[in-house]
Formats: C-alpha cells, structure tokens, sequence
C-alpha cells in the first residue's frame, strides 16, 4: 500500500493518494498533501475551506454540495479552483483527508 | 505498486473492495481457465454475443463510426477489434476449426496477457452502440463489452471507480455514498437557495409518506449539479405534483448494466421496486442519467423478481406530456443563449428518446442549433460508461475519446461569443463535458435540460407582494 510520510510516520493512502483512514489526518498531513498538489504554502483562505469540509464531513457523512461550499466559504467556483488547483473534490477533499468522492462526479 | 504497464487502464478495485461486492478475485494461475468456463457459459447463454462470434466479416463499417477510435487511432479501438478479444478465444477453444487451424481462421488461444488487454480496452469502449447502429449484420459491440467486462467482474478485474461505486449502493442506496443526514441538508439548502430566489417555499421532499410519485434523480444531482435538482423541484411544484425522494434510493444510476449485469443490477432494481411498494407511491419517475434510464426502461422488467407494481417514466416524457396536455406553459424567451443539444447514446440509441428531447429543448430556448450529426447518429461525449477516470493517462483519453464531440460543439457556432449552452441530459456527459468543454475550450456552459425546464416555467414561480 502506497503512504505518506508525516514528521517521520508513515500514514496510509490509497491509489489515488487519498487518506484511507481519515482519523489519521493531522494540520501537517494536509501540508503534505498540498505540497502534492503544488500548493507551497497553505493560506487562511485554504484552512477556511479545509476546515469546512472537515466540519461537513463529520457532521452529515460526505462532502457537501460545491454550491454550499461556495456560499459557505464566500468563495467562488473560480476561487476554488485557485485555491486547489485539482478542484474542490479532488484537491480540497484530498487535502482535508476526506475519502475521494464516488459516482458521477 | 505503479510498475510498467502494458496497456493503458484504470486502477484495480483492491481485494477488499472485490469483497466488498461479494467476489473473491481469482488468482492468476486459475484465471485463463475460469475465464474460458465464463466465456463459454456467456456465449452460449446469450444469443447477440454468439451472432458477434461468429457472423463479422471484417467489413471495416464499425471503425470510422467509432470516436474511440477516431479520437486514438489505436487500431484496438476498432468495435471489431474489440471483439476480436473474445472471439479469437472463442474460436480457439470452443470451435472446430479454430482447434484444427488456429491462427489461419482467426483464432487464439487465451493467455493472462489478453485477459489484460481486454481490461484495458473493455475499459476503453463506452457503450455507446454508434457501431451497433452501423453494422450491417446486427451485431451489437456493446453486448461484447457488457460480457467482457460481466466475465472480468467475476475474475475480479472491476475498476476502482465502478467497484467503489458498487459498494456505495449497496451501502447507502445511492452512487455517491451519501448517508441521510447529508441528502437532508442538501435538499434543506437547495430549498433555501430558491426561497431566495422566488420567495417561494418550493419543497425537496425526502421519504415523505403519502405521496404519489417516487422522484429517482441521478445522486450526481446532490453533489454537482444543483440546477437540475432544482429544476426537478420547481417542474413538480408547478404541477402541483405530490412527490417525494427516498433515502433507501436516491439514484437513477444502475452500475450493474456497466460491470455486473446479474447480482449488482438485479439488486438495485429490486431495491428501487421494494421502495416503490414501501412508500405506495403510484408511479416512478426516472431522473437525468442515461445508462440509468436504458436499466429502467430495458431491463426492469427482465430483470425483476415479481410483476413491475406501478409505472415507471422518464421525466422528460412527463415534460413532454405535460407541455402537449397544455397543462406545463413555458416562457422560452428567458433562455435565450445559443443552444445545442448533447443526445445522450442511451436515450437515444436505446430509448427511443430523441424526438421527447427536441419537444422539450424547442418549448424552453429561442436559439436551438442542431448538432450535426444528432439524434441517433450522434456521437458520444467520450463519457458513456463512466469511464470518468482521473488518472493521468486515463484522463488523457477521455479527452482524445470527447474530441469527436468537440468538434461537433465547434460546429454549430454556439460557443463562438463564449456564451453558449451544451445541453446534456444525463450525468455521466455532465462530469464528462464539465472538464472536457476546458479542454477543448469550447466556450460553453453544461447545462441540463430540466435545469431550462425550472426556468422557463411561465408565469415563473413567484410570490406575489
């Protein structure tokens, strides 16, 4: 199984580079990832989105609605895809440990 | 685990994710031989492979109707070519003459290696019967892809996309995974989006008891297209319909005509049927998803355990019906942007849908403009079995698969001032074209056409103040 390396700890993450188990994410596992994603450094704005989707995810059991994340965040589409340049489910989702979403998205 | 790869193909489901859908993977020391006992039991059980084993004659129409091919050049996407996978196996094991002269006529004995290339290339066709629709002896390509990959399921050869989304109905009920709680919020916020909107309190019912017509949408619909739930919504508001979603199955999808046309699809189908009787409704209506749609209208009732208990429609029949009925008055002056229309393969080539689509797309724009060709000779998105896959070299296909597509989109001049709309009824062309209409820079938005519906509904839904 492919991982990645966290201050020295090896995290398990599937094929596609997602977190397989999400409790095992931490603020530095989402540096990792971004690093991955070719975002050097992540800004507030990226934590606004991290953490919301986080909180999303824990609360109702999957990503939310892009729309609702928009408007949540105040971000547009277009500033999303700024912000993660793999878009919001396969580089925002990544990046705040949640599972890669399934079905036709 | 990334190793040198032989043929282009999407990421393996894990051994757990093949258990996750009650199949053991075969070891690769057994699988030529369980691949020859599958062959020969599909083959022999289902008449339109065995035509395709052995009546083509290598006429070479399938070819330049095919965008797979057109998009790659890649002789192995020819439809006969594809088949070819199975029936030089065929021939080889099974026919007289492939055991007495082998090569000479056509026949190859399997190996582990074709076994591969037929995951890469069952995985490369997207069902989209162009070639079908060609073939001047009837035979069906896309039957050959539905048994290759049947037989690669039961070898346990599924990829990770189908095979996640296989487990996440049986798990949930829907394709995208989502539990209650997340449909429940999603609706509560899209109904706070069009109060906003209309001032209106325009409702998303969820397993709402009492109702009359059980709403099946595409679970896309929750997570990436909220103009078409929307539009679903303020349709059946209109109306005046009593309806309701459930949370046992919000999916129009069926993945099982994708990869497992037994258990899986057997399986939803009769999850989607209990529902029906659970919750009394006295009808269905089916969602925007065209391979869905092709489960609902071809294989329900084949396919179903006992007697189909109430009708089951498509939305856009009802549309239609309701425009005709003069019941539904659309205003389509609101939607005034140059406009095509994506015909989804399913509906089209196997649903008898192209002339519902037209009435529909003609009521709710001024600025129509065909594709050319279209109805049933159009040409799929590069999409058709969601073959939606993101890995690099995959997703370097998908765009290659969509250039036919694109060039038709170019064509009618509706994206010229960046501000056309692609039409495209059906979920999977809409996570397909979403990305596709970049990349080929089209300038297009994707819309579908019950989003048009929602907003062309005259006198518009309004509260009076």
């Amino acid at each position: 199984m492919p991982f990645i390396e966290v201050n020295g700890q090896q995290i398990e993450v599937d094929e596609d580079g997602f977190l397989v188990n999400t409790d095992q994410w931490s603020e530095e596992a989402a540096k990792v990832f971004a690093k991955q994603e070719g975002i050097d450094e992540l800004t507030e704005d990226h934590w606004k989105v991290i953490n919301y989707l986080r909180d999303y995810f824990f609360q109702f059991g999957i990503a939310p609605m892009i729309r609702k994340l928009c408007k949540e965040t105040g971000f547009s589409l277009k500033q999303i895809y700024q912000l993660f340049p793999s878009g919001p489910a396969k580089g925002a989702c990544k990046i705040a440990g949640l599972p890669k979403p399934t079905g036709c998205v | 685990m990334a190793g040198e790869k032989k043929y282009k193909a999407p990421n393996k489901a894990t051994v757990a994710e093949m258990r996750a859908l009650f199949i053991d993977p075969v070891p690769d020391e057994r699988k030529v031989d369980e691949a020859l006992k599958h062959l020969k039991y599909l083959v022999e059980k289902y008449r339109p492979l065995m035509l395709a084993m052995e009546s083509c004659t290598k006429c070479g129409h399938c070819a330049e109707n095919c965008h797979t091919y057109l998009g790659t050049r890649d002789p192995n996407n020819i439809p006969t070519n594809r088949a070819d996978l199975f029936r030089k196996a065929w021939k080889a094991a099974y026919t007289l003459e492939g055991k007495l002269f082998g090569k000479l006529v056509g026949a190859e004995p399997l190996s582990l290696d074709t076994i591969e290339k037929m995951y890469s290339y069952f995985y490369q066709c997207n069902e989209c019967r162009r070639c079908a629709m060609v073939c001047p002896f009837g035979i069906d390509t896309c039957e050959v892809t539905f048994a290759g990959r049947q037989l690669l399921h039961w070898l346990g050869m599924v990829p990770k996309l189908q095979a996640q989304v296989g487990a996440a109905m049986y798990r949930t009920g829907n394709h995208t995974g989502l539990p209650k709680p997340g449909l429940v919020d999603t609706c509560e916020f899209l109904e706070e989006e069009m109060l906003e909107e209309t001032g209106v309190e325009i409702k998303i019912p969820i397993d709402k008891p009492n109702s009359d017509v059980l709403y099946i949408p595409s679970s896309a619909d929750f997570l990436l297209n909220p103009n078409t739930m929307m539009g679903a919504a303020k349709f059946f508001h209109y109306l005046g319909v009593n309806w309701t979603m459930s949370s046992e199955i919000a999916e129009a999808g069926n993945f099982g005509l994708l990869f497992d046309q037994r258990y899986t699809m057997r399986h939803n189908i009769m999850r989607l049927l209990n529902e029906a009787v659970k919750l009394g409704v006295k009808k269905i209506v089916w969602g925007e998803c065209g391979h869905g749609w092709r489960t609902g209208k071809m294989y329900v009732p084949s396919m179903a355990d006992r007697p189909i208990p109430v009708p089951i429609v498509h939305l856009h029949d009802e549309v239609s019906y309701y425009i005709r009925t003069g019941q539904l008055k659309l205003n389509p002056e609101v939607n005034s942007n140059p406009t095509t229309l994506h015909d989804p393969c399913n509906f089209v080539r196997a649903c008898n849908m192209a002339d519902t689509l037209r009435e529909v797309i003609t009521a709710v724009t001024t600025d129509f403009r065909e594709m050319t060709p279209n109805r049933e000779r159009n040409f799929c998105c590069g999409g058709g079995s969601a073959i939606l896959y993101d890995e690099p070299e995959m997703y370097d296909l998908r765009i290659k698969f969509s250039a036919k597509k694109a060039e038709q989109v170019r064509a009618t001049g509706v994206g010229e001032h960046g501000e056309g709309y692609l039409v495209a009824p059906c979920s999977i062309c809409k996570a397909q074209l979403y990305p596709m209409v970049e990349e080929h820079q089209l300038g297009v938005e994707v819309k579908g056409l019950i989003d048009l519906v929602g907003t062309a509904l005259y006198p518009p839904i309004k509260k009076n103040d």
